[in-house]
């Protein structure tokens, strides 16, 4: 089933720059890890209503009631560049 | 063989909820950076996302506004994508089980009605807003600038199918959304706010073709105008690129406002990977039929069943739907006022024409309180009745609007009254007539101006208290005899 | 017995009888991690300038009999991917070296609320991805038993912390086996709650399914007393529960099984035996074994090694240096990003990134996640066939006693095999709990897990508690010459 995992695809999806080192490394480490998952994406299962989750539990809505949390201060504080009370970074071109 | 283009719109409504989507914090519309924020919509680590179930409420009510079929059973996905203004680099929306399906949305076009088919409605969340900053250009940006207040506001996306056949038919189908989430009071529906954004989705294809052509995503149109000058463009640009058999590639394009073109955006070309998955963090959300229903209940007067009952009183679809969209308390006038009068085109004249017009000229925007539909109507009656010239009666209207008064009362201390009496009009034009012979034979002559002159002579002698169409109508009698 | 080896209970009974001051604990924990910190590194940071001034509020609070509840006084690691207002959380990774967390974890405000004192932050795998804890940018921490040998993961300084007595008990977060392993390899009790009943929010999160906050103690006692104190609905958490009745298993007479698949190749002889040990103190008891199969359980490390990753690929995709973090700097923010999570992110997190990513993208969905999603439902649905015949299920916690450093790093399959036993249970949700029941061939301590249908974590607990008594271990390791 797995054809070659197409790794360049794949860090740029992930916004993740490899050098070539790690792409060989990672292709091959994938590779050997998707194999194993050979036996399980072969089972035939059942097309069952899935929940994602372990409880199946349902949803509790919030109430639409707003309250103030962050500081400015505190919501910059980590930032590492900021100008005139907002975050800053390089030119985000799109 | 003709080209025919294929419209798809897709539009985010912003919801007025006091919260924000997944988290508490404020809705705010301030100046003032990065000032309403939480661990949640700041994308902290370790934070975690609660829906708002007013936002709920609303996109529900939006949905079964538009004829949507509910979706009981459903979810909330992650879009993953980067970009500096998604704090979480993946954007909460909704995948293949949206709130609403399947809906459609009566529109007016050029005075007629139509239909635009809803593909979905879902819900998501805003994001931040970038700034950039340099020489002005936004491919020589130095640097962006970025504000999250507005990351997370709760976004209701609607989709329509695309079935939209041309630039009109994308504005009036705009115009609808927005007056309907003004009226479902779910949005300020502001567009020079943001209240409302939309992308239009652009294809041509050879009449016949049973496929749509490439479809073109065009963005960044901030008016209603620049959606009708940008779809226009569009299709002019794709219909000459089909004839000249260029190829059309699937891309996201950009509507330059200053040049009037749209252009190619820097980045890929074809569809992203957006590795959609349901969100582990959010149960799946079961919207009951008894929550439903609760919902239907609290659907008000929608345009379209506005437009209806105005169609009703006797206006056209054309004035019927433009009525709707004005300011909710115009509308109400003209209902009132008809109701009294029994006659909508002179409510309808009246109201939107003179009232507006003269509120607008005055800078108010609000009217008086002791302006009411029976002292209007009493103004319509009035000159219905020929009792006042058309002219008296706007003389009463501004009168009214600075002051409370009585119309008919002003009318006769104000010898506004009209004489109708032809006996007595006749006098005053036989009068007229002896005391102008010369201009009597230069209008013999063939000087028919002059006519005008006689009239206003006329006029004067009556101190304005002569129906002027009834003397003119004389005075051409005797003339012509 | 040394003070911070007594159950929690015993110590707030001195507490109230004015035998031992929160303060002199304090004092007592602080000097066991002066000596043991520079062995093991279980600790990243120390806060003691705080500890000092709450630990003397602690002491005037039972002075007047009015301690805030049965945690006031008592010094609790935390392991450093769950956030504390006002320090740093860097969950062991570069990225975070340098943020400071504006706010608390749920967690920590409802321990916070007890009176508890934070020792400081504990040493993890980075992102809570690993299985021994030399994943942490910060270097690894070191098994008290034997320190050429991991202390286990993701949790690993929490637990050495606890083994080492520089701390009364720890926080760590469960989503594969990260707390119950590394419990099991120090030696020491570890729970993992029934998914749902701990809340999420202020935990970084890794796979949020699977992620659980849970106790590791000396004592099971001592677990449940912190699981409760932490337990209960929270608002800000929509995976939270609300309170849930279950039909709770029987304490006296219960019937027990025994995992097959779990007994089989990959565990080691000397697991086997603790499981079979423990098997007969329970029947002598009057419990009844019986041996179960749960044929999935051998699809769990391929269902698992898809759903976490996909699952963290989205959930770390908020590190890119914006808004916090170690930025890199770039032409153009995207190749900021790139950059910043090249430089702060470390190999096995990219492997995990980058697998998820894989598995969620277009034309793979279908055949990885779509099919581990459809497997987990079977899963859950096998185990809860299984419960409608026994109360408890049995297993090994760990395929085998703690390796040694190194050992398993060039092998990912091997490594991500120790989490074999564990993570059946965060598939499932339910409650598991791991016990030391005795030491290997090597002098290595060895555990046994119990786990229980969900929502019966109290019950699990009581039974524990039992088992506990039943088997006895006291044995501590030694660190320079000095018994914990």
């Amino acid at each position: 089933m797995a054809d070659k995992i197409d790794i360049k695809n794949v860090a740029k999806l992930a916004s993740i720059k490899l050098n070539q080192e790690e792409e060989d490394r990672l292709e091959s480490d994938l590779s050997m890890i998707i194999e194993h998952f050979d036996a399980l994406s072969k089972m035939d299962l059942p097309d069952d209503k899935i929940s994602i989750h372990p409880l199946g539990m349902s949803l509790n809505l919030a109430e639409d009631i707003a309250s103030k949390s962050l500081t400015h201060k505190e919501a910059l504080s980590n930032a590492p560049e900021s100008k005139d009370g907002q975050f800053v970074v390089p030119p985000s071109l799109d | 063989m003709s080209i025919i283009p294929t419209i798809g719109m897709e539009t985010h409504v912003e919801l007025k909820t006091n919260s924000k989507m997944f988290c508490r914090c404020h809705v705010l519309d301030t100046e003032s950076p990065n000032e309403s924020l939480c661990p949640t919509c700041l994308g902290l680590p370790g934070s975690l996302p609660v829906p708002n179930k007013k936002a709920i409420e609303f996109i529900t009510l939006l949905a079964l506004s538009t004829n949507c079929s509910i979706t009981n059973d459903g979810m909330f996905h992650r879009k993953n994508y980067f970009y500096p203004d998604l704090p979480k680099n993946y954007q909460i929306s909704q995948f293949d089980l949206p709130v609403g399906i399947e809906g459609s949305l009566e529109i007016v076009v050029d005075g007629e009605f139509g239909t635009v088919e809803i593909e979905r409605v879902h819900m998501e969340e805003d994001t931040g807003k970038s700034t950039h900053i340099g020489s002005g250009r936004i491919d020589s940006a130095t640097s962006t600038h970025l504000d999250f207040n507005r990351a997370g506001i709760p976004l209701v996306e609607v989709v329509t199918k695309p079935l939209i056949k041309s630039s009109k038919e994308a504005v009036a189908y705009i115009e609808e959304l927005r007056q309907l989430v003004i009226d479902l009071d779910i949005s300020e529906g502001k567009l020079e706010k943001g209240n409302l954004r939309f992308d239009a989705n652009i294809s041509v294809a050879h009449e016949g073709d049973k496929e749509l052509g490439t479809k073109v995503e065009i963005k960044n149109m901030n008016s209603l105008k620049s959606l009708e000058k940008a779809i226009e463009y569009e299709i002019s640009r794709q219909t000459k690129m089909l004839i000249d058999k260029e190829n059309i590639i699937q891309e996201t394009r950009h509507w330059d406002e200053k040049k009037e073109v749209t252009s190619s955006m820097r980045s890929k070309e074809g569809s992203a990977d957006y590795r959609y998955f349901s969100d582990p963090d959010i149960p799946n959300m079961i919207l009951s039929n008894d929550f439903v229903n609760e919902v239907k209940k609290t659907i008000p007067e929608l345009p379209s069943q506005k437009r209806k009952m105005f169609i009703e009183t006797g206006l056209s679809i054309e004035d019927a739907n433009n009525l709707g969209k004005n300011t909710k308390w115009i509308g109400d006038l003209y209902k009132s006022i008809t109701e009294i009068t029994g006659d909508s085109k002179s409510s309808f004249n009246w109201v939107t024409g003179e009232l507006q017009g003269q509120l607008r000229k005055l800078e108010i925007t609000h009217l008086p309180n002791w302006v009411t539909a029976k002292n209007l109507s009493e103004i319509i009656f009035l000159v219905k009745e020929d009792k006042i010239s058309f002219t008296s009666g706007k003389e009463i209207l501004a009168n009214l609007i600075e002051q409370e008064i009585v119309p008919e009362q002003f009318a006769i201390e104000n010898n506004l009254i009209q004489e109708n009496n032809i006996e007595e009009i006749s006098k005053i034009v036989e009068e007229v007539i002896e005391k102008n012979s010369e201009v009597l034979e230069r209008i013999a002559n063939g000087e028919e101006k002059l006519i005008g002159f006689l009239v206003g002579q006329i006029i004067k002698i009556s101190n304005g208290q002569v129906n002027a169409s009834v003397a003119k109508e004389l005075l051409l009698k005797e003339i012509s005899s | 017995m040394a003070n911070y080896k007594l159950p929690i209970s015993q110590i707030n009974q001195l507490f109230k009888n004015k035998e031992l001051k929160p303060s002199e604990l304090y004092a007592e924990t602080f000097e066991r991690a002066a000596i043991t910190e520079s062995i093991i590194h279980g600790h990243l940071e120390l806060f003691q300038e705080e500890n000092l001034k709450k630990a003397l509020n602690s002491d005037k609070r039972y002075e007047k009999g009015k301690n805030l509840g049965n945690l006031d006084g008592i010094p609790i690691a935390i392991k450093d991917n769950i956030n504390i207002s006002g320090y740093a959380t860097t969950c062991s990774s570069k990225m975070l070296s340098n943020y400071i967390s504006p706010y608390d974890a749920t967690v920590i405000t409802r321990l916070k609320n007890e009176g508890a004192l934070f020792t400081g932050k504990t040493n993890l795998d980075e992102f809570a991805m690993g299985s021994s804890t030399e994943n942490s940018a910060f270097g690894p921490t070191k098994n008290p038993w034997d320190t050429s040998r991991v202390p286990g993961g993701s949790s690993g300084g929490s637990a050495a912390v606890v083994s080492a007595g520089s701390a009364i008990a720890s926080l760590g977060s469960d989503t594969g086996g990260s707390i119950r392993q590394p419990a099991s390899f120090c030696g020491v009790v570890g729970f993992k709650p029934t998914y749902g009943t701990v809340s999420r929010f202020g935990l970084v999160a890794f796979a949020s399914s699977l992620d659980q906050i849970g106790p590791i103690t000396n004592h099971v006692e001592d677990a449940r007393l912190i699981f409760n104190s932490m337990k209960g609905h929270d608002p800000s958490d929509a995976t939270s529960l609300i309170e849930s009745k279950a039909k709770q298993p029987k304490l006296k007479n219960a019937k027990i099984g025994i995992i097959k698949e779990l007994m089989e190749d990959g565990i080691s002889e000397d697991a086997k035996k603790e499981v079979h040990k423990v098997a007969k103190l329970l029947e002598a008891e009057g419990h009844e074994i019986v041996e179960v199969s749960l044929p999935l359980t051998k699809m769990s490390i391929s269902i698992y090694y898809l759903i976490a990753p996909a699952e963290c690929s989205a959930n770390l995709s908020r590190f890119d240096g914006v808004r916090y973090g170690n930025r890199v700097s770039g032409s153009t923010s995207s190749e900021m990003m790139e950059l910043t999570r090249a430089n702060g992110f470390g190999p096995e997190v990219k492997k995990r990134i980058l697998l998820g990513t894989y598995a969620l993208s277009a034309g793979y969905y279908d055949a990885y996640y779509g099919q581990a999603l459809k497997a987990r439902s079977m899963m859950k649905k096998e185990f809860t066939d299984v419960y409608e015949d026994v109360d408890y299920l049995i297993s090994p916690t760990t395929p085998s006693d703690p390796f040694k450093f190194g050992e398993k790093s060039d092998n990912q399959l091997e490594m991500y095999m120790s989490d074999l036993c564990t993570i059946p249970a965060n598939l499932v949700g339910m409650p598991a709990i791991s016990i030391p029941t005795g030491l290997s061939s090597q002098g290595l301590p060895l555990s046994v897990q119990i786990m229980s249908p969900s929502n019966t974590d109290n019950t699990l607990l009581d039974f524990s508690e039992s088992l506990e008594s039943l088997v006895a271990f006291s044995d501590k390791p030694v660190i320079n010459g000095v018994v914990s």
